[in-house]
């Protein structure tokens, strides 16, 4: 595990979770240097949108409950990566939407969708072990997409047992067919 | 001059109280309790209890960037945003902009702000330890910095005083490394956190106990009567809680001072200069300067307490200068704005763990687990380094996002994501760092604020003894997680730097000799004793466990005396 995994972990394992801008705030801290301003624009052509709509959805599908589409995450996918990422990391999301171009994504079946992700899940797990300041596509997009979904008002609701005010702390054992509490 | 009597005259308080933070709230409290009519002068906005805390019931989805640091904030927070997750929405308008009050760093350092009311009381970690007999005697046997003035003894009461006021929630535990002192119920440890209590109990005779935080798990009249209430355990606390479940400036002493009627603040007003007066001999009043229009005011008292946060208040000492302190107030000892500590963080290890599926938890637990300080302490004596450290850390169920790393994705993937995951725990050391007089703060020659106030310079780092400790915070964390019989324990270390503990201290320390400290026993500066340091700045040495509850101590304590000794008139 490199340092930059193991803070990874360390901001899953309270709650949070990976997050581009803390390691950005990081590298600046470590170069000791000036955050390279922003502005750099993002956007996203019709067809990358659909792409990218088409594959949160395979990750988080609607099922007998709400889907990635449902709740909006492809905007909100959109909306992070341009408020919340610099260039280097824009480029190599589109470096790996660009491959889902040339594989004609869209034209695929569902198995072969399916094929194709877990493909691109295997070669991510190769791209992880190369220390890089950048997160390969598969990963950036389940990431978002799951926070996406997961902290959405209807993907909170349909998932966990959402407590506003808890008002107490206590142990528990679980019930049966136990759901995550959420706060 | 008739017109300036009568400014003079409307400018005049019993007390000036500069920081309206953790000790500067406290300061104030104790200052308008005892019947002193109190100036408290604070240089960020006004933020108001309850009704300012604007993210406080934001449910998740009303967190636009759920959590995460926009670009512009990490531009804006250059100096917060290294901190995790204090770049956030949920927080980020309640820290300073870094942009806007620059920085200099000649070494690096972590410099964490919080510019307004209560400063950064709002944010703290609430974990609250008395530090043990051994921590004021250290220096001394170890002929490390100089000897503390004072002793365990010493402040003892003044920590039951502070810890009935603040409610601080802990577990008794009859340990000399940590002692016990007034606490409210404690919070439960987890079932993985109970077996691992006792496991390090029998293994290495080491305790842990559930952290000590100023949270009210029961809370008394002394907080009710303030409007405080019960912890709601949302773990909600840094962006402020409006049931006043945790301790801060905000929810408890300024509330209290306020009600004496007796407290005037000023906000939006850096203090720029402590004005002394050479036929007196000592200071009688304070410089300030509005921020928004840039208007200089000067204010006047008998006594003045400085608690504008450790940095800001040694830069305005050294921002003072008279003919009788050509190098800064009360600077003889030159030791202003040096021996600049603060606790190390950011390494320890983490382990998944097998078992206790059944258990879990309702609510979210504002708190971690303790462990004591175990090295150099009774039979144990380390070779490679001085002092010691504590660990806090915690278990928890996985939640949704242990899917970021895992494989799969569809239907079952979605669903087994709403489950509870496997429990995990990680430990994370709090080091103590040694004073050295070449770790130290200053005021650039020639760059100036937007204000006209010198850019503060850091030039600090830390020494092979803290290196060495934090070597052995991992190590040892590896050892004990793997001795519990959890599985892939993995070290963690965040290359750090001093300042990202957000425990700085020592710039003013105190001292028994002139030529080497510069406050007394009291707090009080060497030669102009009506002023009074009390935050962070007072420390001779930095001990391994959090330090406001020690701060706002010495800062009741010095109170007493400021108020015993004006009513003999020596001062």
């Amino acid at each position: 595990m490199n340092r930059r995994e193991v803070i990874k972990s360390v901001a899953l394992m309270f709650g949070g979770t990976l997050s581009a801008p803390t390691l950005m705030a990081m590298n600046h801290w470590e170069q000791n240097s000036p955050i390279p301003t922003t502005s750099a624009a993002f956007s996203l052509t019709e067809q990358q949108r659909k792409i990218v709509a088409e594959v949160a959805e395979m990750i988080i599908p609607r099922t007998n409950t709400v889907g990635a589409k449902d709740v909006g995450v492809p905007a909100f996918i959109e909306m992070m990566l341009k408020d919340c990422y610099l260039q280097p990391d824009h480029q190599r999301f589109l470096e790996g939407l660009t491959s889902l171009e040339q594989l004609k994504f869209l034209e695929l079946n569902e198995g072969e969708r399916r094929g194709a992700l877990k493909m691109m899940e295997q070669q991510t797990k190769e791209q992880m072990k190369v220390p890089s300041k950048t997160v390969p596509f598969w990963r950036l997009m389940k990431e978002l997409t799951l926070l996406g979904y997961f902290t959405s008002e209807a993907g909170i609701k349909a998932s966990f047992e959402y407590v506003q005010i808890p008002g107490k702390l206590e142990n528990i054992k679980l019930k049966p067919n136990q759901k995550l509490y959420a706060y | 001059m008739n017109l300036n009597i009568k400014v003079t005259k409307e400018n005049t308080f019993d007390a000036i109280v500069v920081g309206s933070g953790m000790t500067g709230g406290f300061a104030a409290k104790e200052l308008t309790e005892k019947g002193m009519k109190v100036l408290m002068i604070e240089r960020g906005k006004e933020i108001k209890h309850v009704q300012d805390y604007d993210t406080a019931m934001k449910q998740p989805w009303e967190i636009e960037h759920r959590g995460k640091t926009t670009l512009v904030s990490a531009e804006e927070r250059w100096a917060n945003s290294r901190f995790w997750g204090l770049g956030s929405e949920e927080v980020v308008n309640h820290l300073t902009n870094d942009k806007e009050n620059p920085y200099i760093e000649k070494r690096p350092f972590d410099w964490i702000r919080a510019y307004h009311t209560g400063g950064k009381s709002m944010h703290w970690g609430r974990q609250s330890y008395r530090w043990n007999k051994q921590d004021f005697e250290a220096n001394a046997k170890e002929g490390i910095g100089i000897d503390w003035p004072i002793r365990y003894e010493d402040l003892e009461p003044w920590y039951t005083h502070v810890e009935k006021f603040v409610g601080v929630s802990g577990q008794k535990e009859g340990l000399d490394v940590l002692p016990d002192g007034h606490f409210l119920p404690p919070m439960p440890l987890f079932a993985p956190e109970a077996y691992f209590k006792k496991v390090m109990f029998d293994k290495f005779n080491r305790p842990v106990t559930v952290g000590r935080v100023a949270n009210l798990t029961q809370p008394q009249a002394i907080h009710t009567e303030l409007g405080r209430a019960s912890c709601q355990y949302r773990n909600k606390c840094a962006r402020g809680c409006p049931y006043g479940g945790y301790y801060s400036s905000l929810s408890g002493a300024i509330p209290a001072a306020m009600r004496t009627k007796r407290l005037t603040v000023l906000h939006d007003s850096i203090v720029a200069e402590i004005i002394y007066d050479d036929q007196k001999k000592k200071a009688v009043g304070v410089r300030v300067i509005n921020q928004h229009n840039h208007l200089v005011t000067d204010y006047f008292a008998k006594i003045i307490f400085l608690n504008a946060g450790s940095i800001n208040t040694a830069a305005l000492m050294l921002n003072s200068k008279s003919s009788r302190f050509p190098n800064g107030f009360g600077n003889d000892s030159d030791q202003v704005g040096r021996n600049l500590m603060d606790h190390q963080l950011g390494a320890g290890a983490t382990a998944s763990i097998e078992g206790f599926e059944d258990d879990y938890v309702y609510g979210q637990r504002p708190n971690a687990l303790y462990i004591p300080r175990f090295r150099n302490w009774g039979n144990d004596k380390q070779t490679a380094y001085l002092r010691g450290f504590g660990y806090q850390g915690g278990a928890s169920r996985e939640g949704w996002n242990r899917g970021v790393a895992a494989d799969g994705f569809g239907g079952d993937f979605k669903e087994n994501l709403t489950k509870p995951g496997a429990w995990a725990i990680s430990i994370g050391g709090f080091g103590e760092v040694l004073p050295d007089p070449n770790n130290r703060m200053y005021l650039d020659p020639d760059k100036k604020d937007k204000w006209g106030v010198p850019l503060i310079v850091f030039d600090a780092a830390f020494s092979d003894n803290d290196r060495a400790i934090r070597k052995d915070i991992i190590a040892s964390a590896v050892e004990m997680l793997e001795t519990a019989g959890f599985k892939n324990a993995t070290p963690y270390d965040r290359p750090t730097h001093l300042g990202l503990g957000i425990h700085d201290m020592g710039t003013a320390r105190m001292g028994r000799d002139p030529k080497t400290s510069v406050l007394n026993s009291f707090n009080q500066v060497h030669d102009s004793k009506n002023v009074f340091v009390t935050d962070g700045a007072a420390m001779a040495s930095a001990s391994c466990v959090n330090p406001s509850i020690t701060y706002m101590a010495l800062t009741a304590r010095a109170v007493d005396h400021a108020v015993k000794s004006l009513k003999k008139r020596e001062l």
